[in-house]
This record gives structure tokens, C-alpha cells and sequence, in this order.
């Protein structure tokens, strides 16, 4: 209580000290919920691709969207060691559309191969509906990024792929009815609408170059091979077999696809770092020279403190502790003008917005605020502790 | 067993060639009970020897003995601690916290000591009473008088229920009416608890209604005079 008196002593200056950690506060909320959005993302690529084997065209590799015969999924299945083979056949959302530039995944059509989730690592739940089957024709779960963007639910009619306002001549889609809604993952899926392996079979014919179509038989032809181990088996060594055995393929390591996705995190990261550091520079500097001056202010004050049985501990206690609370108030301010900010934009984005507010963030925002204020407290209140107590009693 | 001795009491300021010397070897012994006024001119040592006896401050050489307990042997904190339970202060300038209501202010020694906070707060309560401002416990200092003020800072020299008050000047702020009345407020509480008292004084007057008066001059005890009643 005696905490907020003095610091309610001086308004404009605790306003404006709490402002520096306010903007510290709110940028690394801000930033880090960016980022936090991003990790949950790439945690998500790490989930998946670290427990699965990526097979694509020996000629453009596992995300080169190429095309491989059907009948090579047979060969992997025989490799030793592997437990389950699965097709992948997948188009763009919106193709020719000339919004490219995005920051998360963009919109994607993919097959959906009922069994393989027994196997993956990254599981997937139905918020609603139900899932495609092999036997399925034109119906279609959404992601729930998906679903929020064309606001689709259960039952509702989708064209895929989604015609864009400068789609090429020849372009085709067709009406699929809604039938599931996947829980919201925070990751790829999110972007994804899954249809059967026939149907994303038949949207892959119908991407091709008009010149090829009617010439390529379709259904012969898939994206990629994602193969899953049996239990024990050592995964990258798994993927050289597929390589050494199976022609015309090549199975990405699962190690090396991780690291790809752990060094893009770490950018992330020092992208949440450079905002801690910011907010250390504005909020820090402020608050050492509140307290400097508040302790400057109050030399009376700790003289009879002092005197009256206030150990050097008691003193430093106090300081650090309206330090620390000028953190707190900054931090919490700061915090959730933050959260406001990032619920305004993410609300203005149909994609479900770039920004996550995770606990893990409130905790790190909310306790470098305190940590912040304190630390910046610090000199400033053993600089009141360490007052000789008669020198205090007798300054004006 | 004297509440309070000083044995060869000396405190230099400065290096020993250029600096000055505020007290010289001081003696002296008071006793429990005993409502003493230290006197003398500006510069005689009064606020030294105080501050020393307050073990807020080293002294050069000698020693300051409380209730036996020689405080040259002691550290920082067990001399806060000393502080906190056997030594009241009371101060010229009041030194009430603004913040801080009258209560709250008279409450504060409590803060860096162990007790029973509840009774505490009814000793507040009552010594709100024994200085006649139980009406003003939550004004803050800023809606007091200066006799108010000082009556709240006797109070809160008294909540650890010391043995020994030391008032610097404590008259020195309030106007006469309000001296006396302070005066024989402290009297009455020596009396009534044989809390000893050690008032730092300029005013002749008010030190001739103590019951003992040591005369300071240059940093030497000069005088020691015990008053009648």
C-alpha cells in the first residue's frame, strides 16, 4: 500500500516511467506472439516430419510438388523397415492467383489416407463432421483456417480449387460438399482442405498445363510417398535404404528436414530477443531514473527508516520491491494492449491472423516486466540500503 | 545496572590532524527511570553523543553500553535490532512519513520488528489516546499540527515499548504552549512507564524541568547537575 502512495506521489513521473515499460512490454508481445505463431508452426513441421519419411521424385525431391507413378508406392512398402506407406497428392488452393506473398502456409488441397494418422505422429481431430474416405467424391474436410476464411461449415458447398479473380482460361473446379472441420492445430493443417486420393488425383490432372491434359492418365500419377517406420527403426537410415533400393526416388532424411524447420524457429526467436532488448533499453533506463531520483527524493525518509530499526536488507527490500511493481503495472499494461492489438488484426485476417498469444508468452512478457523493473532497481535501492543513517536524517 | 553508559565516549570528524574533534572522552552514566536534557551551544558534541547512543553512528573510541550490552561488540544488524526493540527517537523535525496516516505512521518500527502485530495495534490505539489525538488516526501529517505531528512521533518512539527515548531538539519546532505541553507529556509517560529519557536541548528552561542536566562544551562533559523535583 505504502508502495503505490509513493508512487501515486509522483504522477506524472510514475505515468511516464510506466509508459517506457508499457512500449517495451507491448512490442515484445506484439513480436513474440508473431513469433510464438511462427514456432507453434514450425514445431508442428517438426512434429510431422521428424517421425515420417518424405518420398519424392528422384529429380525434384520431397517438396518439389512433382509427379511419380502410383506403382512406386508398392516398392517402398517392401523396403525393410517400414511400416506403412501412404500417398500424398497435392494442388494449390487458389492457383494463378497473384496474392503470393503470405507469412504462413498458404492455402492447399491434399488427399486425405484414411489409416495413416494411426501412424503419424501429429495427430488430427474432426471439430465437427467427419472424415473422407478412400470412397469419397467431392466432399472435402477444412482446416480450420480454411473453413474460417470462406466461412464454410458442416454441409456447406465449396469450389476447389477456389477460383481467383485472374484465373487462367481453362481453369476448372468443382462443388464439394463440406462434410468435417479439423480442430485447430496452429500449424499446416490449418491451411489444408483434404479430399480422397481420387479426387485430389483428379484436381492434380486438372492443374496441369492445358496442352497435357486428357494425355496424362492421372490417376497413375501422386505428389510423394510419405513412409512411416516400425517401431525402433533408426529413420534416417530408413530413408538411405529407400534411396539405395527404390529407382527414380528420393526419401528426405527426417533429421535434416528438422533442422530446417529448428534454424527457421531461431530467427523467430531473435526476432522475440531483439523486442526483449528493446523493451530493456526504454523501460530499463526509465526506471533507473525514477528510482535514482526516488531514492534521491526520500534520503529523509531512509534515515528514519534506518533509525527506527530498518536493516540495509529491509531497505533494498522496499526499493526493489516499488521497482519491480513499476514493472509489473508497466508489464500488465503493456501486455494486454498487446493482446488487444494482436486480437484487433488477427480478427481483420480471415486466416485466423499471424499472431498467438500463448501462456508461455504472458509469463515471459508479465515476468520481464518485473525482472526488468527490479533489475533496473537494483543499483538505484543499494545505493538506499547502503545510506549511512545520519547523513539521511540530517540532508534537506 | 545503569540503562545507559558512556565510557571515554569520542568521535573525530575528519583525518586526526585537520579534522575536529566533537566529542572527547565522555563518561557518563544514566540510570533507568531517569528524564535527563543534554545541553549546550551549537557544536558542543549533543547531536553526536545522541547519534552515537542511537547507535546510529561509530564512535572514534570508547564505548556506548545499553543495559549492560556494550555496542562496539555488535554488527549492523543486531545494532538495527538493538534499535528497533530498546531505543525510541524522537526528532526535531517530526520526520513523519507523508504517505503514511497518523496510525500508519506510529506503526511503522513495527514493520522491522518481531512481535505480536495485533497487539501492537492496540497499543497504537491506546498511545493514540495517552497523546490525545485518538480522533486523528487517519489524518496523514499534512492535516496535523506541528504539536499533532510531534505528539504522533512521541507515540511512534514508544510502540516497541523501548527503555530508552533520545529527543534531538524535540521542542524545537512548536511554539511554547505546544513545548509545554509535549514536555509534561513525555514527563507523564516517564513516570508512569520509567522510560528513560535523553533530550537533546537549547532551551535552558525546558532542560530545568528535567530531573538532571549534563552541560556539554567542545565535545567535554562540563557539567552533570541533578535538579530537584
Amino acid at each position: 500500500m505504502e508502495i503505490l502512495r509513493n508512487l501515486w506521489r509522483r504522477k506524472l513521473r510514475t505515468i511516464l516511467t510506466i509508459s517506457g515499460i508499457v512500449m517495451g512490454i507491448f512490442a515484445l508481445t506484439t513480436m513474440g506472439s508473431m513469433a510464438e505463431h511462427f514456432n507453434y508452426l514450425l514445431q508442428g513441421g517438426v512434429t510431422y516430419y521428424g517421425k515420417s519419411v518424405q518420398v519424392g521424385d528422384a529429380n525434384g525431391g520431397a517438396f518439389s510438388g512433382g509427379y511419380m507413378s502410383a506403382s512406386t508406392l508398392a516398392e517402398v512398402r517392401q523396403v525393410e523397415g517400414v511400416a506403412a506407406a501412404f500417398p500424398s497428392v497435392g494442388v494449390v488452393a487458389k492457383p494463378g492467383s497473384t496474392n503470393v506473398v503470405t507469412f504462413g502456409i498458404p492455402d492447399y488441397i491434399t488427399n486425405y489416407s484414411p489409416g495413416s494418422d494411426q501412424y503419424s505422429a501429429f495427430k488430427l481431430s474432426l471439430a465437427d463432421g467427419r472424415w473422407v474416405t478412400d470412397a469419397s467424391r467431392y466432399e472435402v474436410v477444412l482446416g480450420s483456417s480454411f473453413a474460417a476464411e470462406f466461412h464454410k461449415q458442416v454441409g456447406d458447398a465449396i469450389y476447389l480449387p477456389v477460383r481467383p479473380s485472374d484465373a487462367p482460361p481453362g481453369f476448372i473446379n468443382h462443388r464439394f460438399t463440406v462434410v468435417g472441420v479439423l480442430n485447430r492445430t496452429l500449424t499446416a493443417p490449418d491451411s489444408s482442405a483434404m479430399v480422397s486420393t481420387h479426387d485430389a488425383q483428379t484436381l492434380q490432372g486438372e492443374s496441369l498445363p492445358v496442352a497435357l491434359r486428357g494425355k496424362v492418365d492421372t490417376y497413375s500419377l501422386i505428389s510423394g510417398i510419405v513412409a512411416y517406420g516400425k517401431p525402433g527403426v533408426d529413420l534416417d537410415a530408413l530413408a538411405g535404404r529407400i534411396n539405395a533400393e527404390v529407382p527414380s526416388v528420393k526419401a528426405a532424411k527426417p533429421s535434416t528436414l528438422v533442422e530446417t524447420f529448428k534454424s527457421g524457429g531461431a530467427v523467430f526467436t531473435f526476432i522475440t530477443t531483439a523486442a526483449a532488448l528493446l523493451a530493456l533499453l526504454i523501460g530499463g533506463l526509465s526506471v533507473v531514473n525514477t528510482m535514482i531520483m526516488s531514492v534521491t527524493e526520500r534520503v529523509r525518509e531512509i534515515g528514519l527508516k534506518k533509525a527506527l530499526g530498518a536493516k540495509t536488507g529491509n531497505i533494498l527490500t522496499e526499493f526493489l520491491a516499488e521497482a519491480a511493481l513499476i514493472g509489473l503495472i508497466g508489464g500488465v499494461i503493456g501486455f494486454l494492449l498487446g493482446v488487444a492489438l494482436t486480437v484487433a488484426l488477427n480478427a481483420g485476417d480471415p486466416t485466423g491472423g499471424l499472431f498467438l498469444v500463448t501462456p508461455r508468452l504472458a509469463l515471459l512478457s508479465l515476468g520481464f516486466a518485473i525482472a526488468l523493473g527490479a533489475g533496473a532497481g537494483l543499483l538505484p535501492a543499494i545505493r538506499a540500503a547502503r545510506m549511512d543513517p545520519v547523513t539521511a536524517l540530517r540532508s534537506q | 545496572m545503569p540503562a545507559m553508559r558512556l565510557e571515554g565516549l569520542t568521535k573525530h570528524y575528519g583525518d586526526p590532524v585537520h579534522g575536529v574533534t566533537a566529542l572527547a572522552g565522555v563518561d557518563l552514566k544514566v540510570d533507568q527511570g531517569e528524564f535527563v536534557a543534554v545541553v549546550g551551544r551549537s557544536g558542543s558534541g549533543k547531536t553526536t553523543m545522541l547519534d552515537c547512543v542511537g547507535l546510529l553512528m561509530q564512535p572514534s573510541a570508547g564505548r556506548v553500553l545499553l543495559d549492560g550490552v556494550d555496542a562496539g561488540t555488535l554488527n549492523e544488524r543486531q545494532r538495527a535490532e538493538l534499535r528497533s526493540h530498546r531505543i525510541g527517537f524522537i526528532f526535531q523535525e517530526f520526520n513523519l512519513l507523508p504517505t503514511m496516516t497518523a496510525m500508519e505512521n506510529i506503526l511503522l518500527p513495527l514493520r522491522y520488528s518481531k512481535g505480536d502485530r495485533r497487539a501492537a495495534r492496540a497499543r497504537a490505539e491506546a498511545l493514540l489516546a495517552e497523546v490525545g489525538l485518538a480522533d486523528r488516526a487517519n489524518h496523514r501529517p499534512t492535516q496535523l499540527s506541528g504539536g499533532e505531528q510531534q505528539r504522533i512521533a512521541i507515540a511512534r518512539s514508544l510502540i516497541n515499548q523501548p527503555s530508552l527515548v533520545l529527543g534531538d531538539e524535540p521542542m524545537g519546532e512548536v511554539d511554547t504552549e505546544t513545548s509545554d505541553l509535549l514536555l509534561g507529556l513525555m514527563r507523564r509517560i516517564n513516570l508512569e512507564s520509567s522510560v528513560t529519557f535523553l533530550i537533546v536541548t537549547h532551551d535552558l528552561e525546558l532542560a530545568a524541568r528535567t530531573d538532571r542536566q549534563i552541560r556539554l562544551r567542545d565535545g567535554h562533559l562540563v557539567s552533570d547537575e541533578r535538579l530537584a523535583a
